[in-house]
């Protein structure tokens, strides 16, 4: 039934969507994403319960410190139409691993798109390693490593060409360039295969070296997207591995992922998103804890009323 | 790395360096004729304008691949400046366009051919050639800014190639045409190398036109930069 009304709400222009929640006395702030008044609007639940559900708008807590790796104040990034980053705030500590988790579309890789320089904020701050990502960018991208979605290295190099290309950029020394070349291949398990070309890797093998190359500079923050996607269980059981060990390196990671084991089995904390706006934030035992949840697709559940596969 | 994807890509090595090769050869043998006025010294400024001109399809093509592939993406997060990769990008882009000159000159002296114009000239002849890569660098950025796809970027790069090789390298051109052709900056690069090789390489209208080629190449490549910096580069 929801679903129906969900369907004949969407088909409304959003100016008639507003004017509908005005008649049932609901106010609704101005820049909402339609999906999200649709889904509210067709909520069978009290005017008062939506109301809550609307005004209780969740803010992490910032007390910036010396050990901030990472402050988000009020961030925005609007496309055309689309509120894809929504007032975001958050603050991600020195030495943390930090995960983002929501559906896709959620405002996630837009989120770290922004923190490492590709897309400029609507709106809002964003410090990463205390330098401003709008005014101090060249200074940012000397801090920091990505590991992008996509398998993005050249395919007529082979895995340790690529890596050293990727090291020059980032101006790396040669002999450290060399012996981090050799390590991250040895520990990736991609030594022996180092020296053939890139196009007749696999899946795995090239999420592998997109992540050795996110690594390589030895950066202080790294930001990781979706690192594990298309690796098989026992590559990813290993890569959690090596990636736990860049934390006990002191190294600030920020994940993304919407592997839900991924996350409750890294993270040291979660910021869960959904529609651009930070939902919950919160280490996965306190955050399980304070829904009564099993597992953080649970807690995802009991917020939204959707599960994360489903927002897929 | 530019280097390594020239050898390692089939398709680059071929548009770079087999294919002014395999033209300068056809051309040389097959439409040579001096009573229709195509001789050697008639034809070879014509074959390196236009091994050059296909410059703007093979940048095309590979940026809009890496633009694809997430690549630029990815170089965007690292230290390296836009100018630094531009600049890269331009240098390897001469260095491939005075190999083209080489392969074109090497295959055309075996066949007969030889210009007046001495060391002096040849060198001349490799700074006009380095000049006019600059406007086939900026117009492929151009291309690569408009096109979504390395397949559309091939397409569109004809845009700039074929007015180019019709009214710029070594087919014959008509009075009326010659007013539209003085648009091209191809034109000029032909004249220039048929002025150097054929021996009167301290001509003065040499002068003009390295200055028109210096001065509209530095504008496209600036044009192009711009435009794929803003537009083209995510």
């Amino acid at each position: 039934m929801s679903s129906d009304v969900q369907g004949l709400l969407n088909q409304l222009e959003k100016k008639e969507l507003y004017e509908l929640a005005k008649l049932r006395k609901i106010n609704i702030p101005a820049k909402w994403p339609k999906p999200l008044i649709v889904e509210l609007l067709a909520l069978n639940v009290s005017k008062s319960e939506i109301q809550n559900r609307v005004t209780t708008r969740f803010e992490a807590r910032i007390t910036p410190t010396k050990d901030s790796a990472i402050i988000i104040k009020d961030l925005v990034k609007q496309f055309e139409d689309v509120t894809a980053v929504d007032e975001l705030t958050l603050e991600i500590r020195e030495g943390e691993l930090f995960s983002l988790l929501g559906p896709n579309g959620a405002g996630k890789t837009t989120t770290i798109n922004i923190l490492n320089g590709i897309l400029q904020p609507t709106a809002g701050t964003a410090i990463v390693g205390g330098y401003d990502v709008q005014t101090n960018l060249k200074e940012v991208k000397a801090l920091i490593g990505v590991c992008p979605q996509e398998a993005a290295v050249f395919q007529f190099l082979n895995a340790r060409e690529n890596i050293e290309l990727f090291g020059k950029l980032h101006a790396v020394p040669k002999k450290a360039l060399d012996e981090r070349t050799n390590t991250l291949l040895e520990l990736l398990d991609l030594a022996e295969v180092s020296n053939r070309k890139v196009k007749g890797y696999s899946g795995g093998m090239l999420r592998k070296l997109n992540l050795i190359i996110a690594l390589i500079s030895d950066p202080k923050i790294a930001f990781l997207d979706e690192p594990t996607v298309g690796m098989d269980p026992r590559a990813r059981r290993a890569t959690w591995k090596f990636i736990e060990s860049l934390k006990n390196q002191g190294k600030t990671i920020i994940l993304t992922t919407h592997y839900i084991e991924e996350a409750e089995a890294l993270s040291d904390r979660v910021g869960i998103i959904d529609y651009g706006k930070l939902i919950e934030l919160g280490t996965p035992p306190e955050l399980m804890e304070k829904y009564n949840a099993k597992n953080l697709e649970e807690v995802f559940l009991k917020i939204t009323g959707r599960r994360l596969v489903e927002g897929m | 790395m530019e280097l390594k994807k020239l050898i390692r890509q089939p398709a680059h090595l071929f548009l770079s360096l087999l294919f002014p090769a395999i033209l300068t050869l056809t051309f040389g043998f097959v439409f040579r004729d001096p009573e229709l006025g195509m001789d050697l010294n008639v034809l070879i400024p014509g074959l390196i304008s236009y091994a050059v001109i296909f410059i703007i399809m093979t940048i095309a093509q590979s940026f809009s691949t890496e633009r694809q592939e997430g690549l630029l993406k990815r170089m965007n997060t690292t230290p390296m400046t836009s100018a630094e990769f531009m600049g890269s990008q331009i240098i390897t882009n001469m260095m491939v366009a005075i190999l083209q000159v080489i392969v074109v000159f090497v295959i055309a002296t075996l066949m007969g051919f030889r210009p007046k114009s001495g060391v002096n000239g040849i060198f001349l002849a490799l700074l006009v050639i380095a000049l006019f890569s600059l406007s086939s660098v900026g117009l492929g950025l151009i291309t690569a800014t408009v096109s979504k796809n390395p397949e559309t970027a091939t397409g569109v790069s004809f845009v700039f190639i074929l007015p180019q090789m019709f009214l710029g390298t070594f087919i014959p051109i008509t009075d009326t045409t010659r007013q539209i052709a003085q648009f091209i900056p191809s034109y000029y690069v032909v004249d220039a190398l048929t002025l150097i090789f054929g021996g009167d390489w301290t001509n003065a209208n040499i002068l003009l036109d390295v200055s028109v080629i210096s001065i509209v190449s530095v504008i496209i490549v600036a044009i192009g930069i711009m435009l794929f910096n803003k537009f083209g580069n995510v």
